[in-house]
């Protein structure tokens, strides 16, 4: 069983950034590994501790910091990476083709990816993925198992969820309910400084893989939504003043 | 020529260190002071992930860190809880004697153990009437046959309890200074030990700290490391090493105590608008922002010393007293700045100002770093 697990670099949800000019400033933030990427992580590394021989090679397309994610999958115990270096941010078909490439490389029975991606909170990589390799996808996972080549997951769809047996390979997203991603030990990050991390040029692994090194949309503008407060302050007694929050939560935000 | 930069794995350590401690710890470290709790649970969490007896050396099963490694993790751990980062250090102080001093037998012997599971270490040197005068030390040691029988009461020690392993100094003739002073491993629960927690301490109550009495303690002379009359000076090249940690906790609380501040002043509104405004606060905030950067340097530079193997006593003095000086001013100015509120428990302030006020006290107070500093001065 060989398994790839997409990873992304993106700003700490807890830390603060700063927009600017219409664009975000990202200088001094805290960049982590997207959250929805550990799951995926996290769940191939069960499937080798559940005693299923595993190669587990996590792959990453983006700048060079992006490299400090990819450490933190190495030393949650990832066997190996692939780091596909690139200045151009690529959107997420362009991102999916150039992947492909590498993972029609590795050719792995599993590849996982997360739900969604947290800097855009865009969930088209994992689809896009699956489209540029022409395998079959599951999405929003939050239970898998295996059988005879054949993979079956629970996943959520707007109404409940679902249950899908999927050939292999294939591509899952992964999200919250999964597992619990552990953290990496103190061993496992030493250990790490041993394992192969390959940088490749984007230009490189797109010309192998027939794609263009480049956005498939052109951005022609951008903006931070900027929301102004109300500064509202209800007068009157606590009753009269509670009154007023409720007509308010509900006649305007429609929240109760 | 000079390198600020943590490596990439040290940068891996912090941020696992720094998820852990603010996940698992900091939630936690407002009840555990208020119930005087050891959270033996969280050392156990903090074991698994290696964070426990990190001095262990390679050859005996340890993961062969760092000092440079062993702060960047003491530093998190004491922004989230100055008492919970003190059962780790002081479990460390306890293994840097073996470390230092001890023989590979003895190495696996007592080390190995402390790396398979969630054990401690201590370190025991001062006694009731005797800290800082640390030759004057009376714990008797009488050689019988082939075993040392231990006779004393030794104070202040952390994790002197629970410790599996405890190191105690002391001495064949309480004449004859440090030439007759002797350092003995005694493993926990050996007859004759007891341990009585000490209650009532103003801070760092995560942590436990008890008094040991040694009454007739009968341990191999094959616990006894280096020879008779080495006591002192195991303790003292202990103590130059341990004393960055402390040094790194104390950073550690007052970047909390910064962070406290500037949270607190810029949501609380004095006159039409946040007291940020004023000059008076930022100010304080601003000399807590000089103190804690030039401390966190002069502790990374005794670590960068210790690891490169080159004289360390001076600089380790030097960044002990100075960023516990510095962590306990930027506690009390934070505390000021939270005004009525910082007096209270409702906000950690008051606990980093209680918890880091041991800082300037323990391994050696900052009064003997001082001695330390001003004795290399006059040599």
């Amino acid at each position: 069983m060989k398994i790839v697990t997409i990873l992304k670099q993106v700003p700490d949800a807890e830390a603060r950034v700063r927009a600017s000019g219409g664009t975000l400033d990202l200088s001094g933030a805290t960049l982590v590994i997207d959250g929805m990427d550990e799951y995926g992580v996290e769940e191939a590394l069960r499937i080798r501790e559940r005693g299923m021989e595993t190669e587990i090679v996590a792959l990453a397309c983006g700048p060079e910091r992006a490299a400090e994610a990819i450490r933190t999958a190495l030393a949650m115990g990832v066997d190996r990476a692939v780091h596909v270096v690139s200045d151009v941010t690529l959107d997420a078909v362009a991102m999916a083709r150039v992947l492909a490439g590498v993972v029609q490389d590795e050719a792995p029975e599993l590849v996982f990816v997360g739900g969604k991606q947290a800097d855009w909170d865009s969930s088209a990589l994992g689809p896009a993925l699956a489209e540029a390799l022409g395998w079959p996808h599951a999405d929003w996972t939050t239970e898998l198992t295996f059988e005879d080549g054949t993979i079956t997951v629970t996943h959520d769809i707007d109404d409940g969820t679902e249950t899908l047996t999927l050939p292999l390979p294939a591509v899952v997203t992964t999200q919250q309910g999964l597992n619990e991603p552990r953290y990496p030990t103190l061993p496992n990050i030493m250990k790490a400084k041993r394992k192969t991390l390959e940088a490749r040029p984007l230009a490189d692994v797109a010309a192998a893989a027939g794609a263009p090194a480049d956005r498939a949309t052109e951005l022609r503008a951008s903006e931070i939504e900027a929301r102004s407060r109300r500064n509202v302050v209800l007068d009157g007694d606590a009753k009269t003043a509670a009154t007023e929050l409720v007509r308010r939560l509900r006649d305007e935000a429609k929240v109760l | 020529m000079i390198d600020f930069e943590l490596s990439d794995e040290q940068k891996q350590i912090q941020s696992m260190a720094r998820a852990f401690a603010r996940e698992h710890v900091l939630p936690h470290a407002a009840a555990w002071d208020r119930e005087t709790r050891y959270p033996e649970e969280v050392v156990e969490a903090a074991a698994e992930l290696g964070l426990l007896n990190v001095g262990v050396p390679e050859a005996v099963g340890g993961l062969g860190l760092g000092m440079l490694d062993e702060i960047v993790i003491a530093e998190e751990l004491a922004y989230a809880c100055m008492g919970f980062y003190t059962i780790l250090m002081a479990s460390d102080l306890g293994l840097t004697p073996i470390v230092l001093a001890g023989t590979a037998e003895q190495q696996r012997r007592f080390l190995e153990p402390l790396t398979t599971q969630a054990r401690l270490a201590a370190f025991a040197l001062s006694e009731p009437d005797n800290g800082s005068d640390a030759s004057g030390l009376r714990t008797q040691a009488r050689f019988e046959g082939d075993e040392v029988v231990l006779d004393g009461t030794k104070m202040w020690i952390s994790n002197g309890e629970q410790a599996s392993v405890i190191v105690v100094f002391a001495t064949v003739d309480v004449q004859s200074g440090h030439k007759g002073t002797v350092a003995v491993v005694v493993e926990g629960g050996t007859p004759g030990l007891e341990a009585n927690p000490i209650h009532g301490k103003l801070g760092q109550r995560a942590s436990p700290t008890a008094e040991l009495v040694l009454r007739g303690v009968r341990v191999p002379s094959a616990n006894v490391l280096g020879e008779v009359g080495d006591g002192f000076k195991i303790a003292m090249r202990t103590l130059d090493r341990t004393r960055v940690p402390v040094a790194a906790g104390s950073v550690g609380v007052a970047q909390r105590a910064l962070d406290e501040a500037i949270s607190y002043a810029s949501t609380r509104q004095a006159f039409g608008g946040p007291i940020t405004r004023f000059q008076a606060i930022q100010f304080k905030l601003a000399d807590m922002k000089i103190g804690l950067e030039t401390a966190r340097w002069m502790t990374y530079r005794a670590a960068w010393l210790i690891d490169r193997g080159l004289p360390h006593t001076e600089a380790s003095a030097i960044a002990k007293c100075y960023a516990s000086d510095v962590a306990f001013k930027a506690a009390e100015e934070a505390l000021h700045v939270h005004g009525g509120y910082g007096y209270v428990d409702e906000f950690p302030v008051g606990k980093l100002m209680r918890d880091v006020k041991l800082n300037q006290i323990y391994e050696g107070t900052n009064e003997i770093q001082r001695v330390v500093i001003a004795r290399g001065l006059m040599r």
